[in-house]
């Protein structure tokens, strides 16, 4: 079933033959191309250009366009610090002084808006399959970028203008949401990560309205929507529901299990919470495996979609996400794998081939398996590409995780990821698929 | 109900000008300074800070009651000798270089001065080297890091390297917190604390210094 599809049914309640997948891909697909994250967030073109190489090689149901909130913060005001490594982040708040409900109104001209549209129009014609979701900042968050961490203290000591600062952003962020639709979004979502900061009271005097409205408009226009939020928001699960939100997005510190039990009363898709740090940072293709079983074993195929806790650690190596993309669209073959990781100490005694008197030159493409996994699949279809009409004797051999022998070479090479790419025994490429121009120079470089 | 358990709840409605009236009455009726402290303010903030803990209250509740703390003790501090409050400890503390997020920060640094630390607030993308200079200008007893970013809680190692060859080497202690780190991070970067949240990163501080 196509991608986006089964996240329509999802949303629709039923029961779907596999758990969809959706990586919160933001600054770290930046790393697919060599850009900084800065690049990647001022330029449709490359934004366009890692959305499509984040599809091919992640195999999603669906992505964001863009996971960035501050776009309508720098319209309205805030400055913005920009890193290569990570989105921006707010260093001023226009409203820190004077604490004055703006008046501006959010237009498709303004900021960079047009590059996000541009993006998203070209991702959408090309990957029409992939649900694409629309990204805004949610009204809390964003009444925060306005007026600082005060806005903390106002709640007590001037309810009122909160609630109208809060009502404002959420006029901007849903006819922001509107032109996400326009450019082609197939679900809309608002980011708050600040709901967790937030007693269920307080949830209750100030964001159940405008959440409220805010989903409401998008039902009205027949447009499936989402809640993300970050943090601990355990407390607030029930209240959230409230607001009636297609889905509701998760990270790491709430307990999933326990929190789809209550969304599941609303008949509301749960989302989520691969960790973030510990796996998809710091962990191996095998943790990340492990884990994306466990949830789509303890979630089910009902109202579950798998997902990152929050938007993707900008060095989190592009190998964590493949290998997510092939637990989530072979589940079986994995299980297999990762035993033969657990039988590590028992791997067969293999022999290297004999690299300094080869007669050949040999590409060696270490995969999980180019049948399952796209991105194996590609990097094997671009050795053999290369290999092709090059006028010398070249062998391209796959080895799959899938067998011990493989592992066992893995182990010896001292190749940790998959897939990659071994030219005479050297590990040239890890994970990310080489032109075919300079695969090919490498092949003719390793001819004695 | 005594002066000091009205003055408490008051702090933890965080209703300022009636703790502050209610600490002057607790001197008027011949109460020392360091009592009204201990057993008046102190109280009230460490049962927000359980509350904390536990995700009964959150921010806006803590930081109303963090500001009726203040008001209380902007009546008490002319009146305690200046060597009280750095007594128990002195506290740098600052967001880590290249991140700008001070909520949870700012939220460590009053729980920590709720337990009577002195407390030295470097704000906000502070570069490592600050940090130990701010150290060992005020003689503390802890470096606090904090980062919301994973790009930018790798800098916490640069504090933690930076320390050992400072002359606070072996004196000073360095805790880790914000929304990406963890326990196994702090152990794998050598740091001496780790905790989850503003409350016990408060209590880690006084075990840290009752260790040393």
């Amino acid at each position: 079933m196509r991608g986006k599809q089964l996240i329509f049914d999802v949303l629709e309640g039923k029961t779907v033959e596999r758990t969809p997948w959706v990586p919160y891909t933001g600054a770290q697909i930046a790393n697919l191309k060599g850009y900084t994250a800065e690049e990647l967030f001022k330029s449709a073109d490359k934004l366009y250009e890692c959305l499509i190489e984040a599809e091919k090689q992640y195999t999603p149901d669906g992505m964001p366009a863009i996971f960035d909130l501050q776009v309508e913060a720098e319209i309205l005001g805030c400055e913005l610090t920009w890193y290569k490594n990570s989105p921006p982040t707010v260093s001023s708040h226009p409203l820190s002084v004077e604490f004055e409900i703006p008046t501006q109104v959010l237009k498709e001209t303004d900021g960079r808006i047009p590059l996000i549209v541009e993006a998203m129009k070209r991702f959408k014609e090309a990957r029409p399959n992939i649900a694409m979701y629309g990204l805004v900042c949610g009204p809390f968050t964003l009444a925060s970028h306005l007026r600082g961490t005060s806005i903390f203290m106002d709640m007590y000591d001037s309810e009122d203008k909160v609630k109208e600062l809060i009502n404002y952003c959420e006029v901007q962020v849903r006819e922001l949401a509107k032109m996400y639709v326009e450019a082609g979004c197939d679900i809309i979502a608002a980011v708050d990560p600040l709901v967790s900061q937030i007693s269920p009271e307080m949830f209750e005097t100030f964001l159940a309205e405008p959440f409220s409205t805010f989903f409401a408009a998008m039902k009205e226009i027949n447009m499936p929507s989402s809640f993300f939020v970050c943090g601990d928001a355990t407390k607030n699960m029930e209240p959230m529901c409230k607001t009636k939100p297609g889905c509701i997005a998760i990270d790491e510190n709430v307990d999933i299990v326990e929190a789809k039990k209550i969304t599941d009363k609303y008949d509301i898709t749960m989302s989520g919470n691969m960790q973030l740090t510990i796996d998809m940072l710091l962990g191996t293709q095998q943790d990340n495996q492990k884990a994306a079983l466990v949830l789509m074993d303890n979630l089910g195929k009902k109202n579950f979609i798998l997902a990152p806790g929050c938007d993707v650690p900008f060095d989190a190596p592009a190998e964590n996400l493949i290998a997510v993309g092939q637990a989530v669209h072979n589940p079986e073959a994995v299980k297999i794998a990762l035993e033969n990781y657990v039988a590590i100490d028992d791997l067969p005694e293999i022999e290297l081939p004999d690299y300094d008197n080869l007669d050949h030159v040999l590409v060696e493409v270490v995969t999980i398996d180019s049948k399952t996994c796209a991105a194996c699949g590609y990097m094997v279809a671009a050795a053999n590409d290369a290999a092709k009409d090059i006028g010398i004797d070249v062998k391209v051999v796959e080895r799959s995780i899938m067998y011990k022998e493989t592992l066992a070479f893995a182990n010896k090479v001292g190749l940790k990821n998959m897939p990659s790419i071994l030219v005479n025994g050297e590990i040239r490429h890890v994970s990310l698929i080489p032109p075919v121009d300079i695969l090919k120079e490498e092949i003719l470089a390793a001819k004695k | 109900m005594s002066v000091l358990t009205e003055m408490s709840e008051m702090l933890q409605k965080g209703k300022s000008a009636e703790t502050a009236a209610l600490v002057q009455k607790a001197l008027d009726e011949g109460m020392t300074p360091q009592d009204v402290l201990d057993n008046g303010l102190m109280p009230g903030m460490d049962v927000i800070g359980e509350r904390f803990k536990n995700n009964d209250i959150f921010i806006p509740e803590v930081l109303i009651a963090a500001r009726a703390m203040g008001a209380g003790t902007d009546v008490l501090r002319p009146l305690l000798s200046a060597s009280d409050a750095a007594d128990r400890g002195t506290v740098v503390i600052g967001t880590i270089k290249d991140d700008l997020h001070d909520i949870g920060k700012n939220l460590v640094a009053m729980m920590m001065e709720s337990k009577g630390l002195k407390v030295i607030n470097l704000g906000n993308n502070v570069p490592p080297e600050k940090y130990i200079e701010a150290a060992i200008e005020h003689n503390a007893d802890i470096i606090a890091c904090a980062a919301l970013l994973t790009t930018t809680m790798v800098h916490m190692k640069d504090v933690v390297s930076l320390l050992a060859e400072s002359p606070l080497a072996g004196k000073a202690k360095i805790m880790v917190g914000g929304a990406p780190v963890n326990q196994a991070y702090c152990d794998a970067i050598g740091a001496d604390g780790y905790a989850p949240d503003a409350t016990m990163a408060a209590e880690k501080a006084l075990e840290l210094m009752k260790a040393a």
